[in-house]
């Protein structure tokens, strides 16, 4: 069976997504980093050159961003802290909020452990994503940061998508398909 | 609050205790947010690696950054085991945890256009914590079932009593109070 891909450059390599239908009317080119060292170490090196001086710390979202967080901040220095889709039973005054999410078309919980604030309150934040697509985790997650003190001075992402945006620094671009 | 401390290599943190049951009190270890720790552990674990490991398997979520700075030092490719479906899968490895953590029933997803890329591959199981063993035991049926031969075990911390035999770098007590 030939499967549909959509070639892409990121920081010099080159990969074939797949593209894969998820919902009634809409199919992605599909960028799993997860796995992909390359990937995510020339991704992470690209974004560093571009992170403004003034960020504090990057915050990202479980669960695929979570690789390239770790290699930013080993690479600029800055901590990360990772909103988790779940409460957990061991965190410290958690504030969550609710996103839709595109991938899946539903809810989703975006949660901060109180022992991390500290990181973010007075803080400026960069988010690091691995695609920002409609927005809502970014418009979710800013939420939340500004909510504990927190100010969001930029946006990093590997890949906007959809709809072009000047907000996000980004690598690259992906158009949405329509299914075949 | 109550801390203890642990240390991998030259890194050493003082981590929250928390009481999981009456009683019982465990230094809760996270290493996702710890570049330092993390490359410690991952430093550490690389040279317990097999030479005919071909890749690492692990799941999501903590372990994930444990995987990526091994595969970056070792430069041997990692797979991410789920545990949620996720709605792009396609025809998904299955698995059951069985899982004595008060009951709660737990599921394993690998899509298969991972899995794909197992077969017939040596691989290394890659864990932040083991504890019973039994989420453990669930990765390795993972790997068995997607045609995968398991070359070693490891983890950067071991708690409590493992049914398996593991490779690790700490031990972190369970602490009895009475």
């Amino acid at each position: 069976m030939a499967v549909k891909t959509y070639p892409v450059e990121i920081a010099g390599l080159r990969r074939e997504l797949p593209v894969v239908q998820v919902g009634p009317d809409v199919a992605v080119a599909l960028f799993n980093m997860l796995g992909d060292t390359e990937v995510v170490e020339r991704a992470a090196a690209a974004l560093a050159e571009r992170l403004p001086t003034d960020i504090d710390t990057l915050v990202t979202p479980e669960v695929k961003a979570v690789p390239l967080a770790h290699a930013l901040s080993r690479l600029s220095g800055k901590p990360y802290v990772v909103a988790r889709k779940t409460e957990k039973p061991y965190m410290i005054n958690p504030v969550s909020r609710t996103v839709i999410s595109i991938t899946t078309g539903k809810p989703q919980l975006l949660v901060l452990d109180g022992s991390d604030i500290p990181l973010i309150k007075g803080k400026r934040v960069a988010i690091v994503d691995d695609v920002v697509s409609t927005g809502s985790t970014l418009k979710g997650l800013s939420d939340l940061i500004s909510e504990v003190g927190g100010q969001v001075g930029a946006v990093l992402a590997v890949f906007t998508e959809g709809s072009p945006r000047d907000d996000v620094i980004a690598l690259g671009h992906l158009p949405l398909f329509k299914p075949e | 609050m109550e801390t203890y401390p642990i240390t991998i290599g030259k890194i050493t943190r003082h981590v929250p205790v928390v009481e999981t049951l009456p009683g019982v009190h465990i230094p809760l270890v996270e290493i996702m947010g710890d570049v330092e720790l993390v490359q410690a552990a991952a430093e550490g674990l690389v040279k317990h690696l097999p030479p005919e490991t071909d890749a690492l398997l692990t799941l999501e979520t903590s372990p994930i950054v444990l995987a990526h700075a091994m595969s970056a030092i070792c430069g041997k490719p990692y797979v991410v085991v789920r545990r949620k479906r996720r709605p792009y899968m396609q025809d998904p490895i299955i698995q059951e945890v069985e899982s004595l953590t008060l009951g709660v029933s737990e599921t394993l997803w690998l899509d298969s256009r991972m899995a794909e890329k197992l077969l017939g591959q040596n691989v290394a199981l890659v864990f932040d914590v083991v504890s019973s063993g039994g989420t453990m035991r669930a990765l390795e049926k993972v790997a068995q079932k997607a045609g995968a031969n398991v070359v070693a075990r490891l983890a950067a911390f071991h708690q409590g009593n493992s049914k398996l035999p593991v490779t690790f770098l700490s031990e972190i007590p369970i602490l009895q109070t009475a």
